[in-house]
Order: structure tokens, then sequence, then C-alpha cells
């Protein structure tokens, strides 16, 4: 068994309407809680639905606990938990009856620990999903989901619709589940706030390419915000690796993903926290700088 | 797999049962009261091809007596496309709702899935479909003494083509909403759908699936080959006193005849009491195998297409 948990290789996705995913290349480290960021359309939940089996990939391959879901899904499922976007669930159907659902589709399935969960929760099980609260619905979802007792739970936007107390309680589950398990999670938002009480390693998506990945804390060390008198970047640019430039009357500002070297006296080294970090990547293409409007402000 | 299909269309087959309890509701009395009439009139001594004016007025009598719920029963032609419009509810919704993806990420694959949710579908249609079939023969019974099983209302509403007819709806709305995605517009369009065929066959292609008899004789006394037949078309005479009448449907053997026809010869289209069962069973393959074509069409596309 390998240490890694997903792995994709050059992987891609073409609906009629274009390439939803291309050329993805990431690895996921088991045992640890990723969070895959990106804009809307970035390509999330393509890629979550190939690595979960839902969908087949137009190009390249997806591997997860060393098997392909789609050609193995026989043995990939019952090791998968997933809490779709918005937690489908049967609203007909009570709590119970969600569980017993769950029960006869799951050869591997701990009806206790649903139970207890769900008692936990203060969900009643007798009460028709339909009728509970948004919250309480993506709570239900992810206990179907960690009842499975799976080796890798996928949640796609789990908290995107839910508000700021639901999605902690939520964060909170899953956070337990971490503890008492040690499965491995990948965990798509667009939202960066709270994933770092959540998750150890983050990969970010934008136009279905990867700029960053690792964990966070290498992520956080590794990045430096310098301020200095307004000049231009180039130098720095030289030995460091500049993700973002702004510029303002008298001073600029940049980002720069460390690299050991050490930088000229006249910046000024702050440190920079997850959120900045991520959002400077998603505003950021390699190769692309030199024609980036920031670096347009600088007079020659 | 099989028991949590039956739980998610629980709503659906409570639905197709209340239909049928229904239609018993006023088929069982009405169908004790006619059964009983025919016996105390002694229409069972009417049955032979040409029968004496005593009998003919008694069997005026009862048709008329049960003319209205007869009319009434025809339209039940179209409660096998209702049942196989909604059993395919479940399975569309499933897709609407975004359900299928809690369900193709439990421990099962998403073809043995599909297997157990459209499986117990076609089954509860064949049930339904069955006992409705079933019920209509037994009420039809009378008439079908007297008419002949190839009569309208009994042909379509209470022999095996009624299975055909509703699985064959069901495969539409399923091969549709596969597609859609939207069960509303789905499930309207397979019922215009299921209309549209019915009438295609009833009209047109059901000649041609088993070709009719053709036959002649002269006089009024309708020949032995005559006898539970239905007429396609029928004419007699020439010229100022000959008449020709016809229509897909046709009637049941009772001619109307000109004037004095004696010795005029006639010639009618027909298709024997015999060709009951041909006609049935080639319709009801016609049905259930464009049907199987529909489901595997349905089956395959979510299979493939949809994530």
């Amino acid at each position: 068994m390998s240490d890694i948990a997903v792995r994709t290789s050059e992987l891609g996705k073409r609906y009629r309407d274009g390439w939803a995913l291309r050329d993805c290349t990431l690895e996921i480290p088991a045992g640890s809680v990723t969070a895959l960021v990106g804009p809307n359309g970035a390509g999330k939940t393509t890629l979550l639905h190939l690595v979960i089996g839902l969908s087949r990939q137009t190009s390249g391959t997806v591997e997860v606990l060393g098997l392909s879901p789609r050609s193995d899904a026989k043995a990939v499922l019952p090791r998968l938990g997933f809490v779709a976007q918005d937690h489908p669930l049967y609203r007909a159907l009570t709590i119970a009856e969600t569980f017993t659902l769950g029960r006869r589709l799951n050869a591997q399935w701990d009806e206790g620990f649903a139970r207890e969960r769900a008692g936990r929760l203060g969900l009643d099980l007798d009460k028709k999903v339909g009728k509970l609260s948004g919250g309480q619905q993506a709570q239900v979802a992810l206990t179907m989901a960690l009842a499975k007792r799976p080796d890798v739970l996928v949640l796609d936007e789990p908290v995107a619709s839910l508000d700021p107390l639901a999605r902690r309680e939520f964060l909170n589950g899953v956070l337990e589940a971490v503890v008492e398990t040690g499965m491995t999670v990948i965990l798509s938002s667009h939202i960066v706030s709270e994933l770092e009480r959540v998750c150890d390693h983050l990969i970010t998506l934008a136009d279905s390419r990867t700029q960053l990945a690792g964990s966070i804390r290498e992520i956080v060390a590794g990045h430096r915000l310098l301020t200095g008198p307004r000049s231009d970047a180039a130098s720095v640019a030289r030995i460091h690796d500049v993700i973002r430039e702004t510029h303002t009357e008298r001073q600029t500002t940049l980002l720069v993903r460390a690299n050991g070297h050490v930088y000229d006296s006249c910046w000024e080294q702050h440190e920079v926290d997850l959120e900045e970090i991520v959002l400077a990547y998603l505003g950021y293409r390699p190769g692309m700088r030199d024609t980036s409007p920031a670096r347009e402000a600088v007079p020659s | 797999m099989s028991r949590v299909a039956w739980r998610l269309q629980r709503t659906e087959t409570a639905v197709v049962a209340g239909i049928l309890a229904l239609l018993a509701v006023l088929l069982i009395p009405t169908g004790i009261q006619m059964a009983n009439a025919y016996h105390s009139d002694g229409l069972n001594a009417c049955r032979a091809l040409n029968i004496g004016p005593s009998c003919a007025a008694r069997i005026g009598e009862f048709q008329s007596r049960f003319q209205a719920l007869t009319v009434l029963a025809n339209w039940f032609t179209l409660v096998p496309g209702l049942i196989g419009v909604l059993l395919a509810a479940p399975f569309i919704l499933d897709l609407e709702h975004g359900t299928y993806r809690l369900a193709w990420t439990q421990g099962i694959t998403r073809r043995r899935w599909l297997a157990g949710k459209l499986g117990i579908l076609v089954l509860t249609a064949v049930v339904a479909s069955g006992a409705l079939a079933l019920l209509m023969a037994w009420w039809r019974s009378p008439q079908a003494d007297l008419n002949g099983r190839l009569d309208t209302g009994v042909y379509d509403t209470a022999g095996i083509v009624v299975v055909g007819y509703a699985v064959f709806a069901l495969g539409l709305a399923l091969a549709l909403g596969a597609l859609w995605r939207r069960s509303a517009a789905s499930l309207t369009v397979a019922f215009v759908g299921y209309f549209a065929m019915r009438i295609f066959v009833d009209y047109w292609l059901r000649n041609r699936l088993v070709s009719p008899l053709q036959g002649s004789w002269r006089g009024l006394r309708q020949p032995q080959f005559l006898y539970h037949a239905q007429i396609m078309s029928e004419s007699g005479g020439s010229g100022k006193g000959g008449f020709k009448s016809g229509g897909p449907l046709g009637g049941h053997a009772q001619m109307a005849v000109p004037g004095n026809a004696s010795h005029t010869l006639f010639h009618a289209v027909y298709q024997p009491a015999s060709h009951f069962w041909p006609l049935q069973l080639s319709e009801t393959a016609l049905f259930t195998g464009i049907a199987a074509l529909l489901i595997a069409f349905a089956a395959w596309w979510t299979h493939e297409r949809i994530a």
C-alpha cells in the first residue's frame, strides 16, 4: 500500500461545451486532510467526480488507493465516502430509513455509529429528511458517508450552502472522524477561511491547473510578504519567485515564495496568512507575470 | 438492492395500486350486474351467427343497457400508458434531484443499481398491467361472448397486449427521462407518445402485422367465417343499389344492408376470430421489443453519460 491515497496524472475531462478539467496532475498523501481550493468553475467538482468514479475521464489517469475508481468500482466504492454538493438525500425517507438504505447498499456499514452520531447531533431518527434544516441534512449526508467507514472521504463544497454555525458544526464532525479513524479527507471549497483549522494540506486549482500543492504549514512558512520603497521587482524576481506584486506611489509589496536565499535589506519581511497566499495564487499564472497590469504600472 | 428500490418507488406503486383499486370499485359491482343480466336474459343461448329475432332483441336490450359503461371502459385503454409513465417517475426523479449521486457512491456499482431499480420498475408495470388486463377480461366476458374478443375495448383492454402497452410507456418515459432529467416534461411527452403510438398501431400497423382475410357470399345471411370477426371494410351490390363502407377498426359483424339484397353479392375484408392470438402476440412482441430497446438505452445512457 502506497502512502499516496489519490494520484492523478494529466487527468482531463471534456464535456460537449469544452474541457472542464485538463492536464491535472496531483498527489494526495494518505492520512492527510486536503483542501482543494479554487474559484467556481475551476474544475473542482469534475476532479472529485473523477476521483470517486461518478464520471469517466477523457484523458490521463486517476488512481484511488492504487485502483481505478471506474474500472475497479467494485473494490473502490466500499472504501470511499462521498458527500456531493448540496448533499442530496431522499427527502421522502426518514433518517432511520436513510440509514437502512445505507445498510442495504453497503457490505461494510456501521449502523451503531450512524445512530449514535445522529443521536449526538440531536436528530430525530423518525423525522423525514425533507423536513430537516440544511445543516441537519448536511450532517445526515456526512453520517451516511462516515458510517461506510471509508478509507477516503471526499466532500464536494460541503459547507458552501451552510450558515456559519452549521459550517462550524459540520467541519467539527469531519475533524472528529479524522481524529478517530485517521482516514484521508479531500474537501473542495471556494472559501479559504475555516479551512486552516481543519486541513493540513492544500491544493489550489485554477483553470484546472494546480499552482500550489503541499502541507499548509510548509506553504505558510515558505511565503513572505516583502514591503519596500517603490521599485522594480525584477531584481527580486531573479532569485525569488514573485507571486504577486502591488504598488502604491511610495511602496512596493511583493508576495514571494521563499527559497532559502536572503533578502536585500531594503525589504521589510512579514509573515503572510494562508488566505492571502491562496488568493495570490489563484490570480497567478506562471509566465504571465510580465504582462500583468501591476507590472505595467511600474515606470521604466 | 431490490428492497431499497421497492422503498424508493413506494409512492408511485401506491398511486398505481390506487388507480387499480378505483377501477375495481367501478368494475366489480357492474361486472357482477352484467354477468347476472347476461345469464338471466339467457344470452348464452344466443351465441350463434344467425340468431332469431327474440335473441336479437334481447342482445340489443342488453347492449343498450350497459352502453354507457362500455363506452367508458373503452377509455381504459389509456390506463396501461398511465401506469407505465407513472412508474418511470422514481427513476427520473433520482436523476432530476441528484440523489443518484448518493446511491451510486454507496458500496454497490451503478450497474447493479440500475439493474435493481429498472428491474423492479418493469416487474411492477407487468404485474399492475396484468392485473388490469385480468380485471377487464373478466368484466368484458359477457360482451366478448356476444361480440368476440376482437371487439374494440376487449382486444386492447383485456388482452396480453395491455402488458406490452404498459412496458412500452414505461420504456419511453425512462428513455426521455434519462436524456432530459426532467420528470414533468418526460412523463407528459411519454404519455403523448404512447397515445400517438397506439393510434399508429390501431389504425395502420395492426392489419399489416397479421393480414386480414377476404371473403364473398350471396344473400343476407352472414356466413360462418364472419362469426366474431372484425370487419375492416365491406361492400355489396353494384351501381345505384351498391354500398361500400369501411374503416380501420370497422365494426362488429353486423352489416348495414341496402334495400332488397337477398341475391346481392357481398364482399368483406375481415380479421377472423382465429386471428386473436396471432394479433395479440405479434403486437405484444412489437411493444415489448421497443420497450426493451428503450429501457436498454435509458440504462446505457445513464451508465455512461450521467455523472
